[in-house]
């Protein structure tokens, strides 16, 4: 894959993925304009152009053994996406290191990668081949995708421009899980379609776990956590605040989303 | 449905992302991972194609008509204001004008498709780890493709063209077009790493395609299409020097014009702006393909 150290690895059999002392800093832009004139009108009065940097993971340590289902809540800005976006191997690290062990399917942004004017077909495959995918084994798993997204007959040939919200978001998550990932993020993903077409996820995703795939998820959702998860962890600031069972996590998160209540083993981090 | 995975089943995937040691990651996995994927690149180049012209029968009929027609106003332009002598030179001129616009698409279709190829490849961006040099480098198959079908136009109109002006300077069939691979392989590569530098700069700054408008135009003058290279002389020759394409540009002038081989500092001067541009160009946007993913 790429951007793999060629240096020794050790990784315990039993674990998907393994983040050791975890940090992960940006800068980005801070100027309304981000535009060239706006950056040589700066120079010519002798200013910068002013970025600031970002600490949106610090210091985080933490193990996802294979068939588990992770979920990780917080409020906007804690880092929940830049951890995400790490583990995909999209951010690489500012310090530490990420072990996965296994072949990764992402969702992180929805309806990613399409183009609305091709098709579904079309875009299917360009996202499989962006992924590392042969073509013969995308066109194989397209009718696949095709059903589980519950597209109406001929639908996946129509260009994407054409698809309502829902169907967008449909095929979207029915790439994502249809890939036969052993490790699948995702990120404030299972909100894509109705009530039957939320159940028939969670009944994919649990069939994934049975055959000791993992799955990490970012969620606001926090009944979804609960009822999906074996683990959870909290991430406030980009420090992970706790860990331990969702109901535990959930729990604690609500009482600080209720009044701002943070666990007391946060003053020392 | 898949049997159950054991955990064995896993040990040969392993990954690891660590902090990069430079500002760049490390380059033999990323070339690697850039071959393994090369077929997304050229599907995405004829699926990008397949997009634009989707809704148009006789779209891709333009991408000939409109450097076609560029000609026709420049060569009516050029004779106009310099006066021509005499029918044989009004087809040479013709003949340059159009190899050397056709030429200069290409390059300028690999830098504006490449410059916006990561800002419209967003969402793709945001989700899937790849090699990013694929998508700028899709946009250069993809000028590649529309660069192809200029070249029977142009035989066509030279053909035609000699049938009824035989003594025209424009050479016929010669071991001299054994250069045209070299000289489209230097346009690529320069087009490819100039398309590589300006993607990078699109993500910083928003405006820099529509700067790239107006600095292609102004390119277009300098560079020796609407007028041969022949033109300069003394030190006015380090014009075609400084110019990223030049050299290459002299080249083509050479091969279908003058029917002859390029000299040997012309062919220098195209390997020293295609190796420049690839390696700053690549060095400019593998160095900040990180900041990609949180800037766009």
């Amino acid at each position: 894959m790429r951007y793999a150290s060629k240096a020794p690895v050790v990784m315990p059999e039993e674990l998907a993925v393994r983040i050791e002392d975890l940090s992960i800093k940006y800068k980005i832009n801070v100027d309304t304009k981000r535009t060239l004139k706006n950056a040589v009108m700066r120079a010519s009065k002798g200013e910068r152009v002013r970025t600031r940097v970002v600490e949106a993971v610090k210091h985080l340590t933490l193990d996802v053994p294979h068939g588990s289902v992770l979920g990780i809540v917080g409020a906007n800005g804690a880092g929940k996406s830049t951890l995400m976006r790490s583990i995909a191997g999209i951010l690489p690290p500012t310090e530490g290191r990420i072990i996965v062990n296994g072949k990764i399917s992402t969702l992180l942004a929805l309806g990613v990668g399409f183009n609305p004017a091709l098709s579904g077909r079309d875009n299917i495959i360009l996202g499989g081949l962006a992924s590392g995918m042969t073509r013969d084994e995308i066109e194989a798993k397209t009718e696949e995708i095709s059903d589980f997204a519950a597209l109406p007959d001929g639908f996946i040939d129509m260009p994407v421009r054409t698809y309502s919200s829902g169907m967008y978001g449909r095929v979207a998550f029915s790439v994502a899980v249809n890939m036969t990932p052993d490790i699948l993020l995702l990120d404030e993903a299972l909100s894509a379609g109705d009530a039957s077409f939320k159940e028939k996820s969670f009944n994919r995703m649990r069939e994934l776990c049975k055959e000791a795939r993992t799955i990490v998820i970012v969620s606001h959702a926090l009944a979804t956590i609960n009822e999906l998860c074996d683990s959870a962890i909290w991430m406030h600031k980009g420090t992970m605040l706790a860990k331990g069972k969702p109901d535990a996590i959930v729990d604690q998160y609500l009482k600080f989303l209720d009044v701002g209540a943070l666990p007391s083993n946060f003053e020392d981090m | 449905m898949p049997g159950p995975v054991k955990n064995s089943d896993f040990v040969s995937k392993i990954q690891v992302f660590e902090p990069h040691k430079a500002a760049l990651p490390p380059l033999v996995p990323y070339f690697k991972e850039f071959w393994k994927r090369r077929t997304f690149a050229t599907e995405l180049a004829r699926f990008a194609d397949k997009a634009e012209y989707l809704d148009s029968k006789f779209g891709k009929v333009w991408l000939v008509l409109n450097p076609l027609l560029l000609a026709m106003v420049y060569f009516l332009l050029v004779t106009v204001i310099r006066g021509s002598s005499s029918k044989n030179l009004g087809l040479t001129t013709l003949a340059h004008i159009l190899i050397g616009l056709f030429t200069f698409y290409f390059a300028q279709n690999c830098i504006s498709a490449g410059a916006q190829s990561i800002t419209a490849g967003g969402r793709l961006i945001l989700n899937q780890a790849f090699p990013r040099a694929l998508l700028p480098f899709s946009s250069t198959i993809s000028a590649f493709q529309q660069f192809l079908p200029t070249i029977p136009v142009y035989i066509f109109v030279i053909v035609v063209g000699k049938h009824f002006f035989p003594t025209t300077q424009v050479p016929g069939l010669t071991w001299n077009y054994l250069w045209v691979p070299f000289i489209v392989l230097m346009v690529g590569l320069t087009g490819f790493g100039l398309a590589l530098l300006f993607a990078t700069m699109n993500v910083y700054f928003r405006d820099t395609n529509k700067l790239l408008t107006y600095m292609t135009r102004i390119w277009l003058y300098l560079s020796p299409i609407l007028w041969q290279p022949s033109m300069l002389h003394g030190w006015h020759k380090m014009a075609i020097y400084l110019n990223p394409l030049g050299p290459v540009l002299s080249a083509t002038s050479d091969v279908w014009i003058n029917g002859k081989s390029p000299s040997l500092t012309i062919i220098l001067g195209s390997l020293f702006w295609a190796a420049f541009a690839i390696l700053f160009g690549g060095y400019f946007f593998i160095s900040r393909e990180r900041d990609f993913a949180v800037r766009i």
